[in-house]
């Protein structure tokens, strides 16, 4: 290191500071922009997740809750996570100023490597939640079915979740997924093919439904024939319809009156 | 020298089963020790009790409330007939502060529980209209207050024993009581005449209902007005339940096969 005198920048530094180089401060000046700018990213975050309701709607996943048991929140971790990104990409932008030669090479591969890298570990977590929420929400749907064997819906669809979310962090940063996405399609079709087969009745019911509602060719109150039941109509939903006569209720699901058509009798 | 507990000793003695009303879960503890059944009354199940009957509204008349628990275990087999049960209720707001000592038979039944439970229309529904009709009853129409008779259930036949008595502002409408739209709606609603009829799973099917069922062999307390009487014998004509808002004393009123179950003064809610 020479003893030459320090470059004028409007004014002198002296003393032992002075032997410091100038790239060296600018760096500095640098790091420490980039800690304050994370510093108020992270704030802001932080009172954006908060403003958009996320505690409360995350509130009670297992997540959540682990977090919580090392004494943070998903709210700090996630925009935690973007403060850790700008300082480090203040770090590497520091690092280059201050010695161009070491960093130029890392430079070209971190820059590729590290947005991949915080969008993968973001993905991971917001998979992670959203898996933990449906799993929640699920169960609480299906509480009131009392039928042990339901419990592993809930479970299926949480790790669902997670392989998705799994399956696009690694594609993120690269890494070979092309096996676990054909499993992902696979899967993915066998549910759809099931859902298609076991519910085309539902959907059917469900279409024809939608057309009772909007329209209301019959209401309730009104007598009504639809194939061979015929009655008072007591209450029309989604699916089904319910027709009373002489202490009878048939249950007809909606796709039968499109089926065989409805006659409505107006007078008996 | 007696004590106060000596005193009220056969108050607790050879009880068949304690009913617990809405325990926190540190009172309920103390009970898991006894022997003999032990029921937890409350709105919900907080304390995770084995046996539990749900209480739909909170009655402020602890008559009501010891009868529901009453008949709701006795339907539910979880006391026979002619079982002594020890009640322990809180009278005042607050802590458990009574002892109350009934003997569960026919003569207790009055079909308080039934209302709610064993009624055509789902009891979340029931539940709803009362609350509704609570609601309407305590702060009336702009500070007056009104009337309403709901019929609630059975819709198709009930809508076969009334007639129009303008246009239905609910025709191809989907609201349900329990919408939180509804409150208002209903309160503005109320001035008109007639009666709402709801389906048993909650659907207002309509309003400005004129209801002509037969009235014959209805028996309601003298000094009820037209409204009682007309719900009143549409319960005992078709399967549903009418929930009647007084609008000279404000109460409300609960009838069910022609029969007055239910009283209740809204302002005590």
């Amino acid at each position: 290191m020479s003893a030459a005198p320090p470059i004028q920048v409007g004014f002198e530094i002296g003393g032992p500071l002075g032997v410091i180089p100038e790239r060296v401060w600018l760096a500095f000046a640098v790091f420490v922009l980039a800690a304050l700018l994370a510093w108020l990213v992270v704030r802001v975050n932080a009172g954006l997740l908060r403003r958009a309701g996320l505690p409360e709607s995350i509130e009670g996943t297992a997540f959540e809750r682990t977090v919580r048991g090392i004494g943070t929140s998903t709210v700090a971790i996630i925009s935690q996570l973007s403060g850790w990104f700008i300082l480090l990409l203040g770090a590497i932008v520091a690092l280059s100023i201050a010695e161009p030669t070491y960093a130029e090479q890392f430079w070209s591969r971190a820059t590729g490597f590290f947005p991949s890298l915080f969008v993968a570990v973001l993905i991971l977590i917001v998979g992670v939640v959203v898996g933990d929420k449906i799993e929640l929400l699920l169960s609480e749907r299906l509480r009131s079915v009392k039928l042990p064997q339901v419990g592993i819906v809930p479970t299926v669809a949480k790790y669902s979740v997670f392989y998705v979310a799994f399956v696009l962090a690694l594609d993120q940063i690269g890494v070979a997924t092309f096996a676990l996405v054909v499993l992902l399609a696979l899967y993915a079709l066998a549910l759809v093919v099931f859902a298609v087969v076991a519910g085309k009745q539902l959907l059917t019911s469900a279409a024809a439904g939608l057309y009772l509602f909007l329209n209301e060719p019959y209401g309730i109150g009104d007598t009504v024939r639809i194939g061979e039941e015929r009655g008072v109509v007591q209450e029309i939903d989604v699916f089904v319809t319910h027709i009373e006569s002489d202490g009878e209720e048939y249950v007809v699901p909606n796709d039968r009156v499109f089926d065989e058509g409805i006659v409505i009798v107006h007078d008996d | 020298m007696s004590t106060p507990a000596d005193l009220l000793d056969d108050l607790t003695a050879d009880l068949d089963a304690v009913f617990v009303f809405s325990p926190s879960s540190g009172f309920y503890d103390r009970f898991e020790e006894l022997e003999g059944e032990v029921v937890v009354i409350a709105p919900e199940n907080a304390v995770d009790a084995e046996q539990f009957v749900e209480l739909p509204l909170a009655f402020e008349n602890i008559r009501d409330r010891i009868r529901f628990g009453v008949e709701g275990a006795m339907d539910r087999n979880l006391v026979d007939d002619g079982d002594e049960v020890g009640c322990v209720v809180s009278v005042f707001d607050g802590d458990h502060d009574a002892l109350v000592r009934v003997r569960a038979d026919e003569s207790m039944h009055s079909g308080v529980y039934d209302l709610f439970a064993n009624s055509r229309a789902d009891p979340g529904v029931i539940r709803d209209v009362f609350e509704v009709v609570i609601e309407l009853g305590k702060k009336g129409q702009k500070g007056k207050p009104v009337g309403a008779l709901f019929v609630v259930g059975d819709a198709g036949k009930v809508m076969n024993k009334s007639r129009p008595l303008s246009y239905n502002p609910f025709e191809k409408s989907h609201v349900h009581v329990g919408d939180p739209i509804v409150n208002v709606m209903l309160k503005e609603f109320s001035r008109l005449d007639g009666a709402f009829v709801i389906s048993d799973s909650g659907k207002i099917v309509s309003a400005y209902r004129y209801l002509e069922p037969g009235a014959e062999g209805v028996d309601i307390p003298k000094g009820l007005g037209t409204r009682h009487m007309a719900g009143a014998a549409v319960t005992r004509a078709t399967n549903a339940t009418a929930i009647v808002l007084s609008e000279s004393d404000g109460m409300v009123r609960a009838f069910k096969g022609g029969e007055l179950i239910l009283e209740i003064d809204p302002e005590d809610y």
